[in-house]
């Protein structure tokens, strides 16, 4: 349901710390070097392995925590003091000028690659010009295109920078070396940017801002053999089988104060394609001591391990945590197809939240209902909507009257649009993951929008394809399941995503909405705006604005389960990155 | 005495009086007719029972869960509301989904059992009947469809058939996979039966009854409806009565793989393959199913045996 990522400050403080801080301060005294910790899946593979293309906060903070190495990165600190950013290659945390349209970073000394050869500013060069190859180097962060000064072809909006692989003689070299520059020492590079960006040092947190070697790099085969910057390499990397990782001996501890009293376990495992119902028993039985999940617990699990108020029950207290993740679900509503405000609305009150919400383990371990695209977490860009709870005709259960009295209003608004909805052989169709919960989740869809006389049809896409398809807007539906995080604490990462042609997940559509034009000006304007606080205001009223005109149904505010095993050390919620800090685990 | 035994010695007994009367000594074969048909009823009158007990396999009892989902009470939430419990997470009544699946399950097996005799009777009379080239085609074919690895091509054509079923316009989502099901079931399940009735024909066409008819200048089809036809039901009884649970275990087996019906619309393997989630939290819901599909199956498999003990004493089939 998910894609996306990353990130927020604040309030959930209060559960991670809390439960969590003992088993940080105890990791950093104790310092077992030593052992192996096994990582499990359900996955065949990584999504991605290539740092320009991995894009799950998941899968950045592992590779983050044990092979790629970035110019910042966010502290591994359990709480709110996570989401503050830390040099780790660089010296600092990066220096602004000219209006926040220029920053400089500088390389520490001693930062090598696996084969020991020293990280050059034109080796992180190299790597974020990958991040242009859009043929080659798929499913990554674009951030790169979008701010670096680089001119785009007016016609298509594309950039004039097509990547390092292109062999075309248009290709626009000259201005991508003048985007990114670096000093005769190759130890200074220095971005420059086409729009002023005052939080760029969270954009390179991101591992698409790290570096690749020239000499090494197979294109879009480097996914299955990055090469490491971090205290652990690849011994061996086979999909559907294991990743084992080993110590990099080439690493020196002194150019990585994030990481030095950090690299723990001698070996790392990870052990793909595990049913998903063996995987949760290894953990729940504790069959493997030094085991870690990388997948959320089962819903027919949850209740197992958690008790009615969402904490982990006494067997499992010290080695499993129920947070809020950075991530808000919802129905991307397809506004092309459903151009009908009150059928949109009739959809959201005729929902049923609280079916729902049970059938994914109830309120403490699903989430809370969404009033929006943005989450309390994000403090400064959260307002209240007025949506879910702050609606008095809102109710868990669907308001039936409000939803038909919106119906009617449809039936004379949009004829046509309302005579398909309620003919039960054509009706909207609902795009979501082919997994057993979602078939669940289909059947009280389809009862609850039935009260309202709307036929909804469900297409169930394979998990893997999910994405491709449903971003490919000839074959999205009318509805489709999916889910966000803002990348970094800033919902300049959330609004323009989600609700414009540009935005990097533009599922909504809605750039012929009559609404469109007035609120993409007001973006396009926030997303210079110096003042943070003014910023965040005008984000929360933007995100308002998408709701009045309800284009998406919201979901739930989620929260995530994570469980390890007994003998695992200095686990704590990241909460930037939505999950475990895995650099800190250790083997007791 | 005497007048006793005199009087069983002339009493006369027709051949269907004496398969009834080894049929009843067989000591299971009473209880399990009981059984099947007491299932074959309930779920025959299905909507009638959801109005007596109250339920619907619609329904969804979100009182009967906490806020987790989890079942409110102990052995899966059975009262005199929900017989059966509730499935946790959802709510929905467990009885009346299982009748609900049931009815599903038996349309696929009554109906693919249905097409297969008719396909299987065709096809064995016709090469039993005429020999020769009729008779050496079809049995080629039979052999060609027996060789097939039927387990990997049911799961192999899944996809691409029920999208064609679907493109073609005839049937959608769930309809058209069951129509996949007894399809396919039918494809593979005819040459079993082909080959026995072939054999049964090809002694029948010899006997005297048939010659007599035809030198009485009857004609082939006339021969087949009214000589051959009546004289091989009883291997048609007992296939009928031993592939309909077969049929209903197969659809299980592919409900729980995946293919076949999908959920939110139950099935017996549909409501099994999700009641395994819950083996460990809600074992109530996962043997309440499971064991219904045990029983279903055994009774019909005892059934079947005693039907054929009866009805064929001499067969080994």
């Amino acid at each position: 349901m998910l894609k996306g990522k990353k990130t927020l400050k604040v309030a959930l403080a209060a559960i991670a710390a809390t439960t969590l801080a003992s088993g940080l301060l105890t990791g950093c005294s104790s310092g077992a070097s030593a052992g192996t910790i096994t990582y499990l899946t359900n996955q065949d593979a990584w999504t991605h392995a290539d740092p320009q293309r991995n894009y799950t906060g998941r899968d950045i903070a592992w590779f983050g925590s044990y092979l790629n190495r970035t110019l910042t990165a966010y502290d591994r600190a359990p709480g709110a003091a996570g989401s503050a950013v830390v040099p780790d290659m660089a010296t600092d945390t990066g220096r602004a000028s000219n209006d926040n349209k220029t920053w400089e970073f500088t390389l520490r000394d001693g930062v090598t690659f696996e084969d020991g050869s020293a990280v050059t500013c034109e080796d992180i060069k190299y790597g974020v010009s990958r991040t242009f190859a859009t043929d080659v180097i798929t499913d990554g962060p674009t951030y790169a295109i979008g701010m670096l000064d680089i001119p785009t072809d007016p016609a298509t909006g594309a950039s004039t920078y097509k990547g390092p692989y292109s062999t075309d003689a248009t290709n626009d070299v000259a201005s991508f070396d003048k985007a990114i520059t670096c000093s005769a020492d190759h130890k200074t590079i220095t971005f420059n940017l086409k729009r002023s960006v005052g939080d760029f040092n969270y954009t390179v947190t991101y591992l698409s801002f790290g570096p690749v070697p020239k000499a090494k790099d197979t294109g879009d085969q480097y996914d299955l053999s990055p090469v490491s910057t971090g205290p652990y390499k690849i011994k061996s990397y086979k999909a559907k089988d294991q990743m084992v990782l080993v110590r990099n001996d080439k690493w020196k501890a002194d150019s990585d104060p994030l990481r030095a009293k950090r690299a723990f376990p001698d070996k790392i495992v990870v052990k793909f394609g595990v049913a998903a119902e063996v995987l949760d028993q290894t953990l729940l039985t504790d069959k493997n001591k030094t085991a870690v999940s990388l997948d959320a617990l089962q819903p027919t699990n949850l209740t197992a391990v958690f008790d009615a108020d969402g904490n982990p029950v006494k067997k499992y207290a010290d080695r499993a945590i129920n947070v809020y993740d950075p991530y808000v679900t919802y129905a991307a509503v397809n506004v092309k197809k459903l151009n009908c405000l009150p059928l949109r609305k009739a959809i959201y009150y005729a929902k049923d939240f609280k079916g729902l919400i049970t059938l994914s383990g109830g309120q403490a371990l699903a989430g809370d209902p969404a009033d929006g695209a943005i989450k309390p977490l994000m403090g400064l860009d959260y307002a209240k909507t007025g949506l879910a709870e702050g609606d008095k005709d809102w109710k868990p259960e669907g308001n039936v009257e409000k939803a038909k009295a919106l119906m009617d209003e449809a039936k004379t608004a949009c004829p046509e649009l309302y005579a398909r909805a309620t003919d039960p052989a054509r009706g909207i169709t609902y795009d979501t993951r082919d997994t057993e919960v979602a078939k669940k989740a289909a059947a009280i869809w389809i009862a609850a929008l039935a009260r309202v006389g709307i036929t909804i049809k469900f297409n169930f896409i394979e998990s893997g394809k999910y994405y491709a398809v449903v971003l490919d807007a000839t074959k999205q539906g009318d509805l489709s399941a999916a889910g966000w995080a803002p990348d970094w604490a800033n919902a300049s990462t959330v609004i323009p995503e989600l609700f414009t042609q540009e935005g990097g997940f533009p599922m909504s559509q809605n750039w012929d909405d009559p609404a469109y034009p007035a609120f993409k000006e007001r973006v396009v304007a926030n997303l210079s705006q110096a003042d943070r606080k003014k910023q965040g205001a005008e984000w929360a009223a933007l995100n308002q604005y998408a709701m009045d005109q309800q284009w998406i149904i919201p979901g739930v505010f989620s929260k995530t389960q994570e469980i390890w095993g007994s003998k695992i050390g200095g686990a704590f919620f990241w909460e930037p990155q939505g999950s475990l800090s895995f650099g800190d685990l250790y083997t007791k | 005495m005497f007048s006793k035994e005199a009087e069983q010695k002339i009493t006369g007994h027709s051949p269907r009086e004496l398969a009834w009367r080894r049929f009843k000594s067989n000591k299971v074969a009473i209880p399990a007719l009981v059984i099947a048909v007491l299932i074959s009823l309930a779920v025959i009158v299905a909507p009638l029972i959801y109005s007596v007990l109250g339920i619907d396999p619609e329904a969804r009892d979100l009182s009967a869960l906490d806020e987790r989902g989890e079942i409110v009470g102990d052995s899966g939430g059975i009262s005199w509301k929900h017989p059966f419990g509730v499935v946790p997470g959802i709510g929905y009544d467990t009885l009346a989904r299982m009748l609900f699946g049931a009815r599903v399950s038996f349309l696929i097996a009554l109906a693919a059992t249905f097409v297969t005799v008719i396909l299987g009777l065709f096809f064995g009379i016709m090469g039993g009947y005429f020999r020769g080239r009729i008779d050496g085609v079809i049995g080629r074919f039979t052999d060609f469809l027996l060789a097939f690895p039927q387990f990997f091509m049911i799961l192999a054509l899944s996809a691409p058939l029920v999208d064609r079923i679907q493109r073609s316009g005839i049937a959608h989502d769930n309809e058209a996979r069951i129509l996949y099901l007894i399809l396919i079931f039918s494809v593979f399940g005819w040459p079993y039966l082909s080959r026995i009735i072939r054999s049964q024909v090809i002694s029948i066409r010899e006997r005297d009854f048939v010659m007599s008819a035809r030198a009485l200048g009857a004609s082939n089809t006339r021969i087949l409806l009214k000589e051959v036809l009546p004289n091989v039901w009883t291997p048609i009884i007992i296939f009928v009565s031993l592939s309909l649970p077969g049929y209903l275990s197969a659809e299980a087996v592919f409900s729980y793989l995946g293919i076949g019906v999908q959920p939110p619309m139950p099935t017996l393997g549909v409501i099994i393959a999700d009641s395994t989630h819950y083996m460990m939290n809600d074992a109530t819901y996962f043997f309440i199913p499971s064991l219904t599909l045990i029983l279903l199956v055994l009774v019909f498999n005892l059934l079947g045996d005693a039907l054929r003990d009866a009805l064929d004493p001499k067969s080994e089939t």
